[in-house]
């Protein structure tokens, strides 16, 4: 007993050791830094967030703990200002900021697209319009070789097989944005199912986060669903190229992801990109946001705290962290979209004073 | 006058007796089978991943493992933010929860029947029942919200020892249940004051059935996801401050599992953790034989 | 005041403590719940409509309900022989042998994995099992949770009430033995009389963790918010649903998911009490 307790001590200094040597020397940074920051939000892009804090905290020393506990849970942490900020894949509405305890802005962050995958035997890739894609999720065609795929799909062999719809049992920022553009391109969508992260499906099963739908997909013959980008790049699940609002068929690249972002963008951030107009825009693409409260002395707040904070996240605009997102399958953002953010973050406040120069 | 006829059914008797055994090692071996086949997989799939590094170095994060997939090494990096993250908040639990748990479980064996021991008994069995997310939502309000203001590892133990509290109460009790009555009568006779009975002749002479208790909630902790997510976050460095986000295990296993190119590592992890538990047991199993009674 | 004394209030102040903490919780739920309650009425509870849409909102407890005692009642019928037998291998037949130490080890391992390997585990394995035995067409449902969380509560069965078979008088077992009993007849005759109050007492607790399950669950069930039709149906439980849908949930849908969690912390008080009596009517 006394020698595993031995063991035991041994192992945990060691391991305390190894962990210091891996901070790279930023030793010395690392001693002064007591500042730690902590959010919470997203799992949409939560593999960008915390790629990009690992780099700023090899850089800086100052460390980030991200939670992937799902947009709404990190708009909440917000609002009981236990976090720092908040990562959420849908601004917050008029009404749901004024519930906030006080004003909050949001800065996007980068944007990502939903792909439409599925899974069909000798099959890899097909074409899909705004009114099939909305007649399958509805749960009116129900068989693979309808005549209406047929038709935009000639050289493509549908074998005899039933459609399985596969969505999101639990709430989603992906779900949201889906939603989102299948409310603009389908009346009858928005009448029956309408926006949301979660929605009252008419067809389909469920499964549990964007992993859940991916495995779903790949072991179910003949399903269909749809996921975020970087899974189903990283998962290699065939995916459908989509009728853009211009008439175009488009794959969802990050190219394209991007040109969805270059339309008009409101001083507040506040945008959904689904249904671009531009020509080559991939029509499922939407931003993800961080969101702080606008005065930051709230709490016992400290400057040097929210000084951190304010610089986390105009590192995350430069392009060393936009770099990241781009390696990891979002899209980066355009300067354009830059540009506004950074003007964003330079009125947030404490106590009445500018943080950032 | 009425015959009774006297037969000798022992045959039938031994017959149902040898089927019986039969039906139970039946059982048993089906019992085996799901381990066999879940660690089996577990092995297979993850062994591959653990190495001297696993134990020391941090999580890696998503961009490391993409290039180290493209390239076809391993993942590099480890899971060392989330053992020490585990050990620490395992064990302010277990200190937060093992002396309350025994202190009721003696309280109730030591005054059975009343209305209030039984209130005390039905409460235990009914916080078993509650789901470990409710618990993290409630721990969030009362401990994140309003004593850390913080996500932390304060609050993350705080709910898993109520999840451990009840298996401790019930087994402590059950257990003293099943001490013979005359060891406790013959302390009584003898004049020895209560606390030392208690001390002396109860506990140890339950040790076997306390640590079977402990260790069982200590497992069942050790994997627990959805109430630390409510309430620790997690943290991609090593972490011991307990006011503070800090990482676990099972929020690693999350992570790499929403990951899309960390997913191998979930086999490792949990791995790792079926390990750990397995070690605790054989530890326990040790303790025991030496300072049981039987 | 004599130390027995002070000794006694000590205990008795420590067994508050787990009063304090199950009391706050019903009060926090209770408030969280009163929105929906407000809203819905007792008609919640019965109610099998679940629509988030915004503007239409309606939200009612019924499947989940449903669900939840379904999968649970399962599991514990499926574990129950394991368990037993286990039980009994381990702390009678095989006492004290290698064999028994090293099955005994084995299922306390079980415990130890976490509840999200399970689920994998039964997504990647189990459910193309069951497909492939044609019982369902998407492995997804009741029947396949059942099985998943018989196996997780395995270990809770058989730890509590191996200590307890085991601590049952010699002499007694040892009277009926040298009265001419059959291992099958001191057992059902001697032992499970003498340890049936730690024995169900450990079902119950077995029970207690299957209705509160939810990571494993929630990946097997299919999420289908409708009462299952069939044993191979799709359906969900309230554990479930409250993982699924927590992260995103705000204003009267977090009310009804925090209603559901009161629900379920009522049933098993429910549950526990009918098991109360069940052993009351034995003994």
């Amino acid at each position: 007993m006394k020698k595993i307790l031995i063991l035991l001590a041994v192992v945990t200094a060691f391991t305390a050791c190894k962990s210091g040597s891996k901070k790279k020397g930023t030793d010395e940074k690392s001693a002064k830094t007591e500042i730690s920051l902590s959010a919470a939000g997203s799992t949409f892009a939560g593999p960008f967030y915390k790629t990009a804090f690992n780099k700023y905290f090899d850089l800086t020393g100052v460390q980030t703990s991200y939670g992937l506990t799902g947009s709404g849970a990190g708009i909440r942490s917000l609002k009981d200002r236990v976090v720092d900020f908040c990562g959420s894949d849908a601004f917050l509405s008029d009404e749901e900021a004024a519930q906030m305890p006080a004003p909050v802005v949001h800065v996007a962050t980068c944007s990502g697209a939903v792909d439409i995958a599925f899974n069909v035997p000798g099959i890899d890739s097909i074409k899909l319009n705004p009114e099939l894609l909305a007649d399958i999720f509805l749960g009116k065609i129900t068989n693979w070789n309808d005549a209406k795929l047929k038709a935009i799909n000639p050289d493509v062999k549908f074998p005899n097989l039933a459609i399985s719809v596969v969505h999101r049992s639990d709430g989603s920022g992906t779900t949201f944005i889906f939603s989102d553009y299948m409310s603009k391109i389908s009346k009858e969508w928005k009448d029956k199912v309408g926006v949301g992260k979660s929605l009252n499906w008419p067809t389909g099963m469920g499964a549990k986060g964007n992993p859940g739908v991916a495995g779903t997909i790949s072991s179910t013959v003949g399903s269909i669903g749809y996921i975020g980008s970087d899974y189903a790049f990283a998962q290699k699940i065939s995916f459908a190229l989509l009728k853009n609002a211009a008439g175009n068929y488009v794959a969802p690249t990050i190219a394209a992801v991007s040109a969805a972002g270059n339309g008009d963008m409101p001083a507040d951030t506040r945008i959904m990109e689904t249904n671009s107009s531009a020509p080559d825009a991939y029509p499922i693409s939407g931003f993800t946001w961080i969101i702080l409260y606008k005065e930051q002395a709230y709490n016992g707040r400290s400057l040097a705290q929210a000084q951190a904070t304010l610089q986390l996240i105009d590192w995350m605009l430069d392009p060393a962290a936009q770099g990241i997102a781009k390696e990891l399958k979002y899209a980066p953002l355009p300067d354009k979209v830059v540009q506004i953010d950074k003007a964003i973050l330079r009125t947030v406040t404490y106590n009445g004073q500018p943080i950032l120069k | 006058m009425k015959v009774t006829t006297i037969r000798d059914n022992s045959s039938t008797r031994n017959t149902k007796n040898n089927i019986f055994l039969g039906v139970v090692i039946f059982f048993s071996l089906l019992t085996i089978l799901p381990i066999i086949l879940i660690a089996g997989e577990l092995v297979v799939k993850g062994i591959g991943q653990i190495n001297l590094s696993f134990f020391t170095e941090i999580a890696p994060d998503t961009l490391q493992a993409m290039v180290a997939k493209a390239n076809g090494e391993i993942i590099p990096g480890g899971i060392a933010n989330g053992i020490t993250g585990s050990l620490l908040i395992v064990a302010l639990a277990a200190v937060m929860a093992i002396p309350f748990g025994i202190i009721t479980g003696v309280y109730l064996y030591e005054t059975p029947g009343k209305r209030y021991s039984n209130l005390i008994r039905d409460t235990a069995d009914v916080l078993q029942g509650v789901p470990s997310i409710v618990l993290g939502l409630i721990v969030y309000l009362w401990v994140v919200k309003h004593i850390t203001h913080s996500y932390s590892a304060l609050a993350g133990s705080v709910s898993l020892a109520i999840m451990m509290l009840p298996l401790i109460i019930r087994s402590t009790e059950e257990t003293l249940k099943m001490i013979p009555g005359t060891l406790k009568e013959a302390a009584v006779a003898l004049g020895v004051p209560y606390h030392k009975i208690i001390l002396r002749v109860l506990i140890p002479s339950s040790f076997s059935g306390l640590l079977t208790g402990i260790l069982i909630s200590i497992s069942r902790i050790l994997g627990e996801t959805a109430p630390l997510m409510l309430t620790t976050l997690g943290n991609p460095q090593i972490n011991w401050d307990i006011t503070h986000p800090t990482s676990a295990v099972p929020l690693l296993i999350w992570q790499f599992y929403n990951d899309p190119n960390m997913v191998e590592l979930i086999w490792s992890s949990s791995l790792f953790l079926m390990g750990f538990v397995l070690t605790l047991n054989i530890i326990s199993k040790r303790i025991s034989a030496k300072h049981s009674i039987h | 005041m004599n130390s027995d004394k002070i000794t006694k209030y000590f205990l008795f102040a420590g067994s508050l403590l787990i009063l304090i903490v199950a009391g706050g919780m019903v009060f926090s739920l209770v408030g969280g719940a009163i929105p929906a309650f407000h809203k819905f009425g007792w008609h919640f509870i019965t109610s099998t409509n679940w629509n988030p849409t915004e503007g239409r909102e309606n939200y009612g407890a019924m499947p989940f309900i449903a669900g939840t005692m379904i999968t649970s009642v399962l599991a514990l019928l499926i574990s129950i022989p394991m368990a037993f037998s286990t039980s009994l291998f381990v702390s009678e037949y095989f006492r004290k042998t290698p064999v028994a130490s090293v099955l005994s080890s084995l299922v306390d391992l079980l415990a130890g994995i976490p509840s999200i390997v399970y689920g994998l585990w039964g997504f990647y394995t189990l459910r193309p099992f069951i497909m492939h035995l044609g019982l369902s067409p998407q492995g997804f449902g009741v029947f396949t949770s059942g099985i998943i969380l018989a196996i997780m509560i395995i270990p809770y069965a058989t730890s509590l009430s191996n200590e307890i078979i085991v601590m049952v008088p010699n002499e007694l077992k040892e009277a009926a033995y040298s009265l001419g009993a059959t291992r099958l007849e001191v057992i059902f005759n001697v032992i499970v009389p003498n340890a049936r109050s730690g024995i169900v007492a450990s079902y119950i607790l077995a029970f207690g963790r299957a209705l509160g399950e939810t990571m494993a669950v929630t990946m097997l069930i299919g999420n289908d918010n409708k009462i299952p039709h069939s044993l191979f149906d799709t359906g969900n439980t309230m554990a479930s649903v409250i993982a699924n849908q927590f992260g995103e949930a705000d204003g009267l849908k977090l009310s009804s998911l925090i209603a559901i969690g009161l629900l379920l912390f009522i049933i098993t008080a429910l549950v526990n009490t009918a098991g109360k009596f069940i052993i009351n009517r034995l003994s």
